[in-house]
């Protein structure tokens, strides 16, 4: 029994481990942070797999147990380092597929969002993730309204740290 | 917003580049122990209980509160233990509800109030112990130094003032009580400042 729990549970975040290296990217800023944060989110998963149901989609439960262990149970490790060299990290995509203009923005954008606090990411994540304001007020337990006028403000805040 | 949107493409194209992890690679990192705050919540606070519930036994072994006994308390002695262990109890069952209702899968805020409230109930359990031992220090001094002859006896003889005594007592007290105050508000801070700071941003969504 548990070795099929095991396997089942290997297998759901195997195919949907991308959704944990995302949230990875925007909590961390190196490789043994990514790394790290990955394992906990890991164990995070697996301790409350047990109870997963499967009346909602794996992934969609993931992103809660992903989030809640980046804000909130994962310590992190002295090794993290607070600013984050741009250039080093693998945000970047493929240079050729943009011209410089655009790759430019594109680092001031993942440096703005470094720039915001946990709750700030966690909303920024959600919205690029192409989620409702219904699932982020769910993910975040706050009401849909205020889901919508705190992305708001984020988004007025990423605007003056581009534009200062 | 441009600029947002922009890095929503970005974002989406990103998946060919995220690292891949093996079957292997997962199956590992699930046989490995959590370091998450939670756990170091739960090993501080259990330490917490059991240093309070240490230092009473201690007390009770040395025969602290014997001598206690001897100056004339009528049943100070049993009626403590009963109350601290009763209130011990109560505290660790608190804690023990608290501390089973804390899930990852709960919403971001659920799961910090949970969290937040585990903790409350050490802290208030310390509270409680501090006052404990200010209050009946205080009241035992008062008490043999107004209605037994305890002090009267001994400071005639060496001309200290019944109000010198407590006056002392409770200035000692005081800083004993401020330093475990202070050294507990260090603990508990470290703790849980971030915690704290996250949830306060997410409560202010809500003014």
């Amino acid at each position: 029994m548990n070795k099929d729990l095991e396997h089942s549970f290997v297998t759901n975040l195997e195919q949907n481990q991308n959704i944990v290296h995302k949230v990875c990217r925007i909590y961390t800023n190196d490789p043994d942070s990514h790394n790290d944060l990955f394992q906990e989110i890991t164990i995070q998963l697996w301790k409350a797999y047990p109870k997963f149901r499967g009346d909602a989609k794996f992934s969609t439960w993931m992103y809660r147990v992903a989030l809640n262990t980046a804000i909130t149970l994962y310590r992190r490790s002295k090794r993290s380092i607070k600013t984050a060299d741009f250039d080093s990290m693998n945000f970047k995509i493929k240079a050729e597929e943009y011209d410089d203009e655009v790759e430019q923005q594109l680092k001031l954008m993942y440096a703005a969002v470094k720039q915001l606090n946990d709750i700030e990411k966690a909303l920024v994540f959600l919205y690029l993730e192409d989620k409702s304001y219904k699932e982020i007020s769910e993910t975040m337990g706050i009401s849909e309204v205020n889901a919508r006028v705190k992305m708001n403000r984020v988004k007025t805040k990423l605007k003056k740290i581009l534009n200062p | 917003m441009d600029e947002l949107e922009l890095l929503k493409k970005d974002w989406k194209k990103q998946e060919g580049v995220l690292p891949r992890l093996s079957y292997k690679d997962i199956y590992q990192m699930i046989l490995k122990k959590s370091s998450s705050m939670v756990k170091w919540i739960f090993i501080i606070s259990v330490l917490e209980f059991l240093l309070w519930a240490s230092i009473d036994i201690i007390f009770r072994l040395s025969g602290k509160y014997d001598d206690l006994a001897g100056l004339e308390v009528p049943g100070f002695s049993i009626i403590s233990i009963i109350i601290s262990y009763c209130i011990l109890i109560y505290f660790m069952v608190r804690f023990y509800l608290n501390y089973k209702r804390i899930q990852a899968t709960d919403s971001a805020k659920v799961l910090m109030q949970n969290i937040l409230k585990t903790r409350r109930t050490v802290k208030h359990y310390v509270w409680f112990n501090l006052s404990y031992v200010a209050l009946t220090t205080i009241s035992l001094v008062t008490y043999l130094a107004f209605f037994t002859d305890q002090f009267s006896n001994q400071s005639s003889e060496e001309g200290v003032s019944v109000f010198l005594v407590i006056v002392i007592t409770i200035v000692v007290l005081a800083i004993a009580l401020g330093l475990v105050a202070l050294f507990y508000r260090l603990i508990y801070g470290i703790l849980t400042s971030r915690l704290k700071n996250n949830y306060k941003e997410l409560e202010k969504l809500e003014e």
